[in-house]
């Protein structure tokens, strides 16, 4: 097995210390996947990159979709045909997808259907949290909600089998603590592969027209109820301990309150309920409503499970006392961590709060995120910038150039969501007739960019669009985009659309781009600044949609196969005069200013020569790349 | 502060790297979770960075022997590992009296400072280092330091100061698992090239924790 990725290893019994997003692969794989969509987006990609390295080894038809809502609707064909499917995203991806997933569970599968859809509470790299256990109600989505890796594995396992049973498909909802956590999995058999399928014609099965979907919905609450049966008997709802003061949790919530109430010695005194999943079987909770007087709720994001132990007891005459968010304990906003849930546990056990020593701490220095040392954004920002000045209204989208934010280059005046850049300047353009760009990357592009564009050109827009051309989808960790050429290496194609297709990818902006009518379309390579300046000049007074598209690998990415070393570059004391145009106009982190003096990190510089060009005295020039860099 | 230091916690050991982005905190942590699973050892762990790999704070736990949480909480942390001052300030919290903290004080800059036009408040200025030590010490009196930017670089590379820094914690022979055995269990793991460089590197630190550990002021 050299050479094989651990996750594939066929030891049932053995232990292995992984993520939860890698238990999740491991938990389809033992269910026997058989097919796999994705579209990137933290904190799921690592569900998507791992399916990537081992699609071959397994046999597993894989794939980058181009959307998530072409991710989910390719995986559901696929399980149409009979066999098991999975896709992953991150909770806005599903948002984007839920014009098919909310018809999806009406339809029904053959072949059993997860969906994983990683949900982000305290916005750590998203603009928004969302609580995605409430498809359940919602559109009928049975939804599992896991508190460490190995609960993944096993719940994601069982998640085809309950899909495959109620045709229903199912929604794996990690958060980026689960995803990102490292915990031990037990490793089960990985299943023979199964035999040819075939899609078997039956229209009225498979059309949603309103006659077969009136009948679908009726027969949809049969299913609903059929996995709420299920669940009951499932493994994941454990309950421990015991004691009239009971807590029940959720997710992670439900991880921290384990160790907590160990540390508390309070282990044995109280009765410990974990929610795995939804729909919560009322079941569930009269049994646990049966044993305790006093609830507390530990669930991240909205009151959902608290809701549901309140409604239990009211409807059925129980008499406890429920504390969760409406009474103060814990709030709606945000991720939970050990300290929170450790002082909402004392004040329900009712023991003091816990005195912590304090210690006078100075002003902490923050660490932003920045582009990185050579980025080919900033090269195109820093051109765009000096030909279209600063009143320009600066549409931005989503990746690693969102970080054109502030200073020094202001180049997002708006932000929204993917592919939003374009259609945000429509409206803007077309209100104000000011001055428009819009900025987007290749994978977003192609992801929702498209049809905005086609929609500026159809409504006759005056606005420039510039699409910032890295052969990569950089930020979520450098999966391969549609112009990605995956046979040859990024390096090779630095320069114009030409080369690019003669290296054999199959897609041209460019041709995308004129195919909508549009004539006004510029290559440019943004290192090369006579050309991009001239090609920027033309878009500035041109009139109607125009595209200048920038070409430029992300270098990040770009130095792992780039042969040679760039040289870095140094700043001359004696030569430079401070003037800072360096430090105002790039905002490179390999330029500091110590003690007034500028000067380059030498381990950070990428050699992109941007600020050398930039210089009006010649005071930055190459230095020979360190030996040990 | 010899063998009892650490000694007579609740369950598990509770470790915390902390450093920025770049540092290989992540790889130290990794190493880490699967030499103690390799000894048959329960593991969780946890990380916690924010949206960019690019020099961002980052901090990772490795709890051995514990329950199932992968986070630690307020004065819960029985080792913390800072790869940098400021990075071991912010997690100051994680501290109590009992807290093992090995510390490198050589500290990496934030770009923002190096760069003072994004500056809208504050002095501008990295803060004082012996002022950030106080700071530590004020919490535990377990703090041993070092430069171990300059040990790492001694032994051949500023890429080997997660190796320093293993040493460290694994020359205090207070873990379920031996400086020896680590390294035999690493080695295969880390790159060929480098090897040479970490074996000195992992032994620099290791060194430097038994001479803290004995009592011996370390220059
Ligand atoms: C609907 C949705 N899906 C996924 C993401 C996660 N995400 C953030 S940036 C990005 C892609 C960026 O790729 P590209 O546009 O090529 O820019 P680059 O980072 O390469 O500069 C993605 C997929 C998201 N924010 N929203
Ligand atoms: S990862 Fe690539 S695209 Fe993103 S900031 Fe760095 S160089 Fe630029
Ligand atoms: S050449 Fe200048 S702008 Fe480019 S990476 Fe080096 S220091 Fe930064």
């Amino acid at each position: 097995m050299a050479g094989k990725h651990e996750i594939l290893q066929d030891r049932p019994g053995g232990h292995l210390c992984t993520l939860g997003n890698l238990a999740i692969v491991r938990g389809a794989l033992e269910a026997g996947v058989q097919f796999f969509s994705c579209y990137p987006g933290t904190p799921s990609s690592e569900v998507g990159d791992t399916f990537a390295r081992i699609a071959e080894d397994a046999d597993i038809w894989f794939e980058y979709s181009i959307n998530e809502k072409v991710a989910i609707e390719v995986a559901f064909g696929a399980s149409l045909t009979g066999v098991r499917s999975m896709c992953s995203m991150k909770h806005l991806g599903l948002s984007y997808a839920s014009d098919p997933a909310s018809t999806m569970p009406y339809v029904g599968v053959e072949g059993g259907m997860v969906i994983v859809s990683a949900g982000d509470p305290s916005l750590i790299t998203s603009p928004n949290e969302q609580d995605q256990r409430h498809f359940s109600r919602f559109l009928y989505y049975p939804v599992f909600d896991p508190a460490t890796p190995e609960d993944a594995r096993l719940m994601t396992r069982y998640a085809f089998e309950l899909s495959e049973k109620t045709r229903l498909p199912v929604l794996m909802r990690p958060t980026t603590r689960v995803c990102h956590s490292g915990g031990m999995v037990e490793l089960g058999a990985l299943p023979a592969k199964r035999n040819e399928v075939r899609f078997v014609k039956d229209p009225t099965r498979y059309v949603p027209i309103p006659t077969n979907a009136k009948r679908m919905r009726m027969e949809l609450s049969d299913r609903f109820r059929r996995a709420e049966e299920m669940l009951a008997s499932s493994p994941f709802f454990p309950r421990t301990g015991g004691g009239r003061r009971g807590i029940i949790a959720s997710g992670i919530g439900y991880a921290y309150v384990s160790q907590v109430i160990e540390d508390l010695g309070l282990s044995e005194q109280m009765t410990l309920q974990q929610v795995g999943a939804y729909p919560i079987p009322e079941s569930v909770l009269l049994s646990f409503l049966d044993e305790v007087d006093r609830v507390l709720v530990v669930e991240e994001l909205t009151p959902l499970v608290e809701e549901c132990v309140s409604l239990a007891a009211f409807r059925n005459q129980r008499s406890v006392e429920v504390f969760g968010k409406h009474s103060g304990h814990f709030p709606i906003e945000n991720e939970y961590s050990p300290d929170l849930v450790e002082d909402a546990v004392r004040r329900f056990a009712g023991l003091g709060a816990r005195s912590v020593p304090s210690v006078d701490v100075p002003a902490l220095p923050a660490r932003p995120p920045v582009l990185c040392p050579g980025c080919p954004h900033r090269t195109s920002f820093q051109r765009v910038r000096e030909v279209f000045g600063k009143k320009t209204v600066y549409c931005n989208d989503i990746g690693c150039y969102t970080l054109g934010y502030g200073e020094p280059f202001q180049a997002c005046d708006v932000l929204l969501c993917m592919g939003s850049s374009i259609s945000q300047a429509s409206g803007i353009a077309r209100t104000t007739g000011q001055r428009t760009v819009a900025y987007i990357g290749d994978s977003t592009f192609f992801h929702s960019g498209l049809p905005a564009l086609a929609n500026a050109v159809q409504a006759h827009d005056d606005i420039t669009v510039v699409i910032l051309d890295n052969y990569i989808t950089a930020m979520t960790g450098f999966q391969p985009s549609v112009t990605t050429d995956r046979c040859h290496p990024v390096a090779s194609v630095r320069k114009e659309d030409e080369v690019h297709r003669e290296n054999g990818s199959p897609f041209s902006i460019e041709d995308a781009v004129r195919g909508l009518g549009i004539t006004d379309v510029f290559s440019i390579d943004p290192f090369e600044e006579g050309t991009a300046r001239e090609a920027l000049k033309a878009a500035k007074t041109g009139r109607g949609v125009n595209v200048v598209v920038c070409h430029s690998p992300c270098v990040v990415n770009d130095r792992r196969s780039r042969k040679e070393q760039r040289p870095v570059f140094a700043i001359d004391q004696d030569a430079c005069n401070a003037c800072s145009l360096c430090v105002r106009q790039l905002g490179c982190p390999a330029i500091f200013v110590v003690d007034g003096e500028y000067v380059i990190d030498q381990d950070l510089c990428d050699g992109c020569e941007l600020c050398a060009d930039l210089c009006t005295r010649d005071a930055i020039r190459p230095v020979a790349a360190e030996v040990a860099k | 502060m010899t063998s009892a230091e650490g000694a007579g916690r609740s369950s598990g050991r509770r470790i915390l790297i902390v450093g920025t982005g770049g540092q290989g905190v992540l790889t130290a942590a990794r190493l880490l979770c699967d030499v103690f699973v390799d000894r048959g050892h329960h593991v969780v762990s946890g990380q916690l960075h924010g949206m960019a790999q690019r020099g961002g704070s980052v901090q990772s736990s490795v709890i051995v022997d514990g329950g199932i949480s992968p986070r630690i909480g307020r004065g819960r942390a029985d080792f913390v590992v800072g790869f940098e001052p400021v990075e071991t300030v912010r997690a100051l919290s994680f501290l109590s009296e009992q807290t093992v903290v090995y510390l490198n004080v050589a500290p990496v800059i934030p770009f923002v400072l190096g760069q003072q036009y994004v500056l809208k408040e504050g002095d501008g200025r990295y803060p004082d280092v012996e002022k950030l030590l106080s700071c530590v010490r004020e919490s535990t009196p377990h703090v041993h330091t070092l430069d171990a930017t300059e040990q790492a670089k001694a032994s051949g590379s500023t890429k080997a100061l997660n190796m320093v820094m293993l040493g460290c914690l694994l020359g205090s022979e207070l873990l379920p698992v031996s400086a020896e055995q680590f390294w035999s269990f690493g080695e295969a793991r880390l790159p060929p090239a480098l090897r040479k460089v970490n074996h000195a590197a992992f032994y620099r630190g290791v060194e430097h924790s038994r001479s803290f550990h004995a009592g011996v002021v370390a220059s």
